[in-house]
């Protein structure tokens, strides 16, 4: 992986929490996160030693009072600005947000009108940047957008008004030469920012949002936001382009991602029996692929489980160059303690959930073999030529030159004499 | 408490046969923006029904200590700890005593007010409603009666522990569920009461093979969830069995899906290849194979554009198929592999020597095999037990030892290639496209080592290198940079391979030791095709303005050092004539060892992943410019 940075950010308490008088359980400092397991008994103070994490980030928001409140300008400031950068040097950009139902992502990622989050803050990012640059160089952009929801494995597009939705959902496929596509999605061509917003008001409107006892409007899908920008120009006469792709992900609760670990969809009841078995199958690839991890041989195996629509359709931007972030929000209080713990858990283990595959090069025995060899012949070689002048000890290069010249004076003395035989 | 055939006992039946449908049908219906609507629905009906028990059993005189029945409230607790089996059949009210039934049937409404919880994502409150169903459960003793809620509430705990990670906690509800239902079965064994039953009229009961049916099923449930356990536990092993035998149980009892099903043994297969046993690998295909046949014939394609369903079935039973094609194709290559392996002697070459012995070893195996294949556990049912023995029979399960047995292996792999590759073509599905090409490739390559015949072999390696150049070069570095560079390095090993053969093919034919120009041009070829790919990585690893990296990540250490140390020798290889040419040849060479060696010398981190290579490269770092000095010596001399 070539970059991928995490982040945690801690909201405040929430109405519902406050009613039930929870206590703060999560603190930060510096770039850590620790979390203390509430004490059965209310009212006693945390005594308890809590378990530590190390982020890239550890953003405490969760006293909007306090100046060291971090605000969403900061989270771009950090997160949003390389994203820029990337996409302006040719880069596809990543940025995920994970967390329990009701912890923050959709505030992260989209926050509100008079707050912006990080998504409607790169798009104004770029265009100042586009308009910026384009005063400067004779580079000309273009900016397209698309905005699409997973749900239930299936893919809907944001951006059209959803009449009756197709039973299979858009198919994802991969071209050759441009990649992974989603068959049939719309992109839209942008100007502004203004322009932008609306698109994603629009696509915010068509999202799938759910009502459940834990959140009002908690997202149900997967929602991604994807910019493609186009930078075009001529170097010396010749035209030349550079596109890149950012994708801003806003992930469903994380107790779906949980319980149905590869798929991320809603598990559907009734059926208790039923989503079992479907899972089955994940448990024994999970097995499949432990094994090949901790052999030393290893041994290439196929996994039949299709990547869940998601890893199929970020592939481009998990590896090579791209640049990739994880933003995991939590919940502060004592009531949610082992959902957040299973999110702490999981960023801190995210650098290694995304794995790109590497080159699996042949043992070079034969070469070595061959090498070894001729490495013992020019060393023959070296003494040889050291016997012949071992009247003083000097260096080998030396030693060798002088064999050089006997060899050539040798050389020119036998042509010379050839050619005279040859002329008589 | 109530008679059975009050009106009020009625009326809770009919509650609970309401909360029952709204749960496992209704809630399938409701809509996005409300997705637990049902299911907050059936909680109100089972709070109903809890209130009514409490009532009944104040009505008959009983007080119970128990809080249940009402918490909303998430709270965390302590990760309990399940009793011991031992208790559970000595200890507390017989399961059949009015004050055993009571406790049983409160129990089962606590049971479903938890689940109930718990799928609505309010954890806590779920495990508080499915611990009291334990508590109460504490008073009575395993009979047929309750033994049904015995192991489901354990399974519903086990999943919720595991579910937040205290896999011990997990895992000792779902062992004693385990042990009841052996112990159980040993000592009992009568079809047992389902929960359901406890909230049914007369009329309503079920018959005993859908009691035995359900209990079973929930059995499998905590061998399945076990499975899971052991795994999170780094038990391996142990996962796999719990896995095959879940398998083998939805077989036998006729629970299952047949795709799915297929699907989940192909996957069990690639278990069985990592660990070396290919007697269960192949068992596990075989299986997988004819089940999915049971799934019927692919729509074709007009009645695929008909209907939207005929055109999702076809997708689906395709696409699966072609996965469990894919997982035979591992199967045969890793079996060609494997013997590969054992039969290779130092520089890679098949050891005649070895292959006797292994020969020799073999028929003692094939004894062993029987015997194992006895005890083994065996997939099937009455009806496809036949298919599948017939379709083990194909294809062999011991490591191949020589030219026809490889062979045999390499043609079944090629055929289920063909197989896959008509579901995941290229226009659509690039990766998987390239993975099944890639294979194609490793099983000639395979397959190559147990040829004799260098001029056959040579043509197998041409073949690898005709199926992936012209993939490799079309394909768009942004989107698939990580395939293209396994390409690029395969290649060049390929052609790399291929020039070797071609100089050993040229010495056997001529004993002297000049090559003809024909060959020498073939052997130039090749050595530049081969450094070109190796370069072709290392480019891809520049900047898009094409500079250098002055670091190499992790993953691209090695294969770039590599890359540079198989250049370097290449370049030397290259026959010229002309001293001249020699001079810039080894000027290269000379340059790719040296960055070799600098890399090292300025990230001593990257020492330990080229030993090897690093100590030749420093070898010819001192020695190449001899060879060069001696080679501008003789130019200089010559003119």
């Amino acid at each position: 992986m070539a970059s991928l940075k995490v982040a945690v950010r801690v909201r405040p308490l929430n109405k519902r929490e406050k009613q039930l008088s929870s206590k703060v359980i999560v603190h930060m400092k510096g770039n850590s996160t620790s979390i203390y397991k509430p004490s059965p008994n209310r009212g006693d103070e945390l005594k308890e030693k809590g378990k530590t994490f190390i982020y890239d980030f550890s953003y405490d928001s969760s006293n909007r009072g306090r100046p060291t409140c971090v605000s969403q300008e900061k989270i771009f400031h950090d997160l949003g600005s390389d994203v820029l950068k990337a996409a302006f040097e040719g880069f596809n950009a990543c940025v995920f947000a994970y967390g329990q139902t009701g912890s923050g992502k959709s505030y992260t990622m989209m926050g509100h009108a008079d707050d912006k989050g990080l998504i409607p803050q790169i798009c104004e990012g770029l265009f100042s940047e586009i308009s910026h640059r384009a005063k400067v160089d004779a580079v000309s952009f273009r900016t397209e957008v698309s905005y699409l929801e997973i749900y239930n494995e299936r893919v809907q597009d944001l951006l059209i008004k959803k009449t009756i939705p197709t039973y299979g959902g858009l198919r994802v496929r991969e071209h050759p030469r441009d990649g992974p596509y989603v068959e049939h999605l719309s992109k839209c061509l942008v100007q502004n920012p203004n322009e932008m917003e609306d698109l994603i008001n629009l696509g915010n409107a068509n999202r799938t949002t759910a009502s459940t006892g834990m959140n009002d409007a908690s997202s149900r899908s997967h929602g991604i936001f994807t910019i493609r920008f186009t930078q075009a120009w001529f170097d010396e006469e010749v035209p030349r382009e550079t596109l890149s792709k950012i994708h801003l992900v806003d992930l469903a609760g994380s107790e779906r991602a949980d319980s149905a670990r590869t798929t991320g969809t809603r598990l559907k009841e009734g059926a208790n029996i039923n989503k079992s078995l479907v899972i089955l199958g994940s448990v024994i690839s999970a097995l499949a692929e432990l094994n090949v991890g901790g052999q030393s041989t290893k041994k290439k195996i196929f996994i039949p489980y299709r990547d869940s629509v998601l890893t199929w359709l970020l592939k481009d931007s998990l590896g090579g160059n791209s640049v990739t972030t994880m933003i995991a929000t939590i919940s502060p209080a004592d009531v949610n303690y082992l959902e957040t713990l299973s999110t702490l858990r999981y960023a801190s283990r995210a650098k290694n959930i995304v794995n790109s595959p590497t080159v699996n090069e042949d043992e070079n025995v034969k070469v070595i073999r061959e090498l070894r060899a001729e490495v013992s012949r020019l060393r023959g070689l070296l003494e040889e030529a050291n016997q012949v002048c071992h009247v003083e000890p000097c260096s080998s290069v030396k030693v060798e030159e002088e064999l050089l010249q006997n060899e050539a004076r040798v050389l020119q003395l036998t042509k010379e004499w050839t050619s005279k035989w040859g002329e008589t | 408490m109530a008679s059975v055939s009050s009106d009020e006992w009625r009326a809770i039946c009919d509650k609970f046969t309401n909360a029952q449908n709204l749960t496992v049908v209704e809630s399938c219906n409701d809509p996005d923006n409300d997705p637990f609507r049902s299911k907050y629905k059936a909680r109100e009906l089972l709070r109903e029904i809890y209130c009514s028990l409490k009532s009944f059993e104040a009505g008959d005189g009983e007080e119970e200590e128990e809080s249940g029945g009402e918490s909303g409230v998430q709270r965390p607790v302590e990760p309990p700890v399940d009793g011991q089996t031992e208790e559970a059949f000595s200890q507390g009210f017989c399961g059949d005593s009015p004050a055993g039934l009571r406790a049983a049937k409160l129990g089962a409404v606590e049971y479903y007010l938890g689940v109930n919880h718990v799928d609505t994502e309010e954890l806590s409150a779920g495990q508080e409603h499915l611990m009291n169903c334990m508590k109460l459960l504490e008073r009575c003793r395993v009979s047929s009666e309750n033994v049904s809620l015995f192991i489901h509430v354990r399974n519903q705990l086990g999943i919720l522990w595991a579910g937040r990670d205290e896999t011990e906690t997990a895992q000792g509800f779902l062992e004693t569920a385990e042990s009841i239902y052996q112990r159980y079965m040993k000592e009992d064994g009568s079809p047992p009461f389902d929960m359901t039953d406890y909230f049914s009229t007369e009329e309503n009961l079920l018959t005993h093979q859908e009691r035995t049916k359900r209990f079973e099923l929930a059995y499998t449930h905590s061998m399945y969830y076990l499975a899971q356990v052991y795994k999170n536990l780094g038990e391996t092993e142990r996962a796999a069995t719990y896995c095959h035998s879940t398998l083998q149980r939805q077989l036998k009892l006729n629970q299952f899906s047949p795709m799915e099903w297929a699907l989940n043994a192909a996957t069990l297969s690639q278990y069985y290849i990592t660990k070396g046993r290919y007697m269960e690998g192949r068992h596990c295909l075989s299986a997988a194979t004819v089940i999915s046949g049971l799934a019927g014939d692919v729509p074709s394609e007009a009645a695929a554009q008909e209907s939207e369903t005929e055109s999702e079935r076809r997708e689906q039973l395709r696409q699966k198929r072609a996965e469990i094609a894919r997982c035979w194709i591992k199967y045969c290559l890793n079996l060609l592999q494997d013997s590969k392996k054992l039969l290779e002697d130092s520089i890679g070459e098949l050891d005649t020597d070895r292959q006797e012995e292994m020969k020799r070893a073999r028929r003692l195996e094939e004894e062993e095999e029987e015997k194992e294949r006895k005890s083994a556990l065996l997939f099937g049912s009455e009806d496809t037990f036949d298919s599948i023995a017939s379709l083990e029979e194909k294809v062999g399960c011991l490591l191949p030892l020589d030219f026809n047995e490889a062979r045999a292996i390499f043609l079944v792999g090629q055929n289920y290639v063909t197989q896959a590759k008509e579901y995941f073509q290229m226009d659509g599905y690039v990766t998987d496209h390239i993975e099944i090409l890639q294979d194609h490739s490793s099983l000639f390559r395979s397959l190559a080592f147990y040829e004799e015949d260098l001029e056959r072999r040579c043509k197998m390696h041409k073949r690898r290198v005709d199926m992936m150049e012209p993939v490799c070069n079309e394909l768009n570095s942004k989107y698939y940079l990580m395939i293209r560079r396994q390409m690029m390095f395969e290649l060049a090993e390929t052609f790399n391979e291929m020039m070797d053969l071609k100089l050993t093919l040229a010495n056997r034919q001529d004993d002297s030791e000049s090559l003809d120009s024909h060959t020498i041009k073939k052997f130039n070829n090749l050595c530049s095709a081969s450094a070109k790919y190796f370069q072709m990585f290392l480019d891809s690893l520049c900047s898009p303005e094409g500079k250098q990296p002055e670091h190499l990540e992790e993953e691209v250490l090695r294969p770039a050092l590599v890359a540079r140390f198989r250049v370097a020798r290449l370049y030397s290889r290259l026959i010229c004539t002309a001293p001249s040419g020699q001079v810039e040849n080894l000027d290269k060479s000379l340059e790719h060892y040296k960055y070799v060696v600098q890399y090292c010398d300025t990230h001593p981190e990257a020492v330990a992943t080229v030993e090897t290579e690093l100590e030749l490269s420093r070898e010819m770092v001192g020695l190449l410019p001899l060879k060069i000095n001696r080679l501008k010596a003789k130019m200089t001399a010559n003119n």
